[in-house]
């Protein structure tokens, strides 16, 4: 009796050639390093208003509503709201050591409700402000959080309302040239 | 075992080449890949801040633009990378500004203005550039303002009026 023999087949597994694939990460991975950012950078958009351009613009604006906010280590903010010749200040005194600024964004975000076509504020820091604190007051201003209130403008071209979250992105340091 | 047995077990051992097991390799590979193409930067301006610059942290999300570098650190004043003044902790020398502007720092402004000069001059050959007086200022989160408009005061007068901070984002 002859014995029985079973057919030679080939195994149906294989190992995958992984060599090319990592030649290739290997290349991509050191010009990815060489690349790579860690620390994102941006900028915050300062314009510093030429003298003439600022008188202009001030005898344009003279009937519109003006917004300044004072900055002192020793006294807090000043925000004074100018309107037809017609100033409203309000104070916020300082927290400890430190500047409110929590307070301060209720308080911008009160004047904001009240002026909504208004996006610029003059911002007059004293001379001792380091600019941390400067751009931690630009940061409070520029946008609201989410649980305040709806702020909601007048758009120039169509007239309709429309809903924003920027609350005063337009800040402008008012005494460069002077004052 | 004789000398016929031994012959056989030679012949039956394994070849002396082996494989290398490289599929977690490549895992590891493919995870970093992954993590680096995230972290890539696609902007076309890069700004390299000196290790003893600490920038401001902000919640900005605007990306840097091509505009002239400007860099107010603790130890002096840098326009694309060139140094133009010394700054005693932060503060200016008295021999550095002006006598009757003390805003006005003259070796910074003759700087900024021969980059404007050339930039405008640029401009004149060059139909697709325009001087547009942007300058990008990294200044130090720690110094004070009173250093700080000094510096925008005499870029303004040389007519670089757009002012950019450069700070950290935390987004």
């Amino acid at each position: 009796m002859r014995a029985f023999r079973r057919p030679k087949t080939d195994d149906s597994t294989y190992d995958l050639n992984l060599a090319p694939m990592l030649d290739i990460i290997v290349s991509i991975i050191p010009m990815l390093l060489l690349s790579v950012v860690f620390v994102e950078i941006t900028v915050v958009e300062t314009p510093v208003p030429q003298a003439v351009e600022r008188a202009v613009a001030a005898q344009e604006e003279k009937n519109e509503v003006q917004i300044t906010l004072s900055v002192s280590k020793t006294s807090g903010f000043r925000l004074v709201v100018n309107e037809k010749g017609q100033a409203k200040e309000t104070n916020i005194a300082l927290k400890g050591t430190e500047l409110d600024i929590e307070a301060l964004k209720k308080e911008i975000i009160q004047t904001k409700l009240r002026y909504p076509n208004i996006f610029r504020v003059e911002l007059n820091p004293d001379e001792s402000v380091p600019l941390a604190e400067i751009v931690a007051v630009m940061d409070g201003i520029r946008t609201k959080s989410k649980n305040d209130p709806t702020i909601t403008f007048t758009d120039v071209t169509t007239g309709k309302p429309m809903e924003t979250d920027l609350v005063f992105p337009d800040v402008v340091f008012g005494n460069v040239a002077g004052g | 075992m004789g000398r016929k047995g031994m012959g056989k077990y030679i012949d039956k051992r394994t070849p002396a080449t082996f494989k290398i097991q490289i599929t977690s390799m490549v895992d590891m590979f493919v995870i970093l890949l992954v993590f680096l193409l995230k972290s890539y930067s696609t902007s076309p301006t890069q700004i390299n801040p000196d290790k003893n610059l600490a920038l401001p942290v902000s919640t900005s999300s605007k990306p840097p633009v091509d505009a002239l570098k400007l860099v107010v650190s603790k130890a002096g004043i840098f326009v694309e990378d060139k140094k133009i003044i010394d700054l005693n902790q932060g503060a200016v020398n008295v021999s550095d500004v002006d006598a009757s502007d003390t805003n006005f720092i003259r070796a910074l402004y003759t700087e900024l203005d021969q980059q404007a000069q050339k930039s405008k001059s640029i401009a004149k050959v060059n139909e697709t550039l325009e001087f547009d007086g942007k300058v990008i200022m990294q200044a130090d989160r720690d110094l004070p303002y009173e250093i700080l408009r000094k510096v925008m005061y005499t870029s303004m007068m040389a007519g670089y009026s757009d002012v950019k901070i450069a700070v950290m984002s935390t987004r």
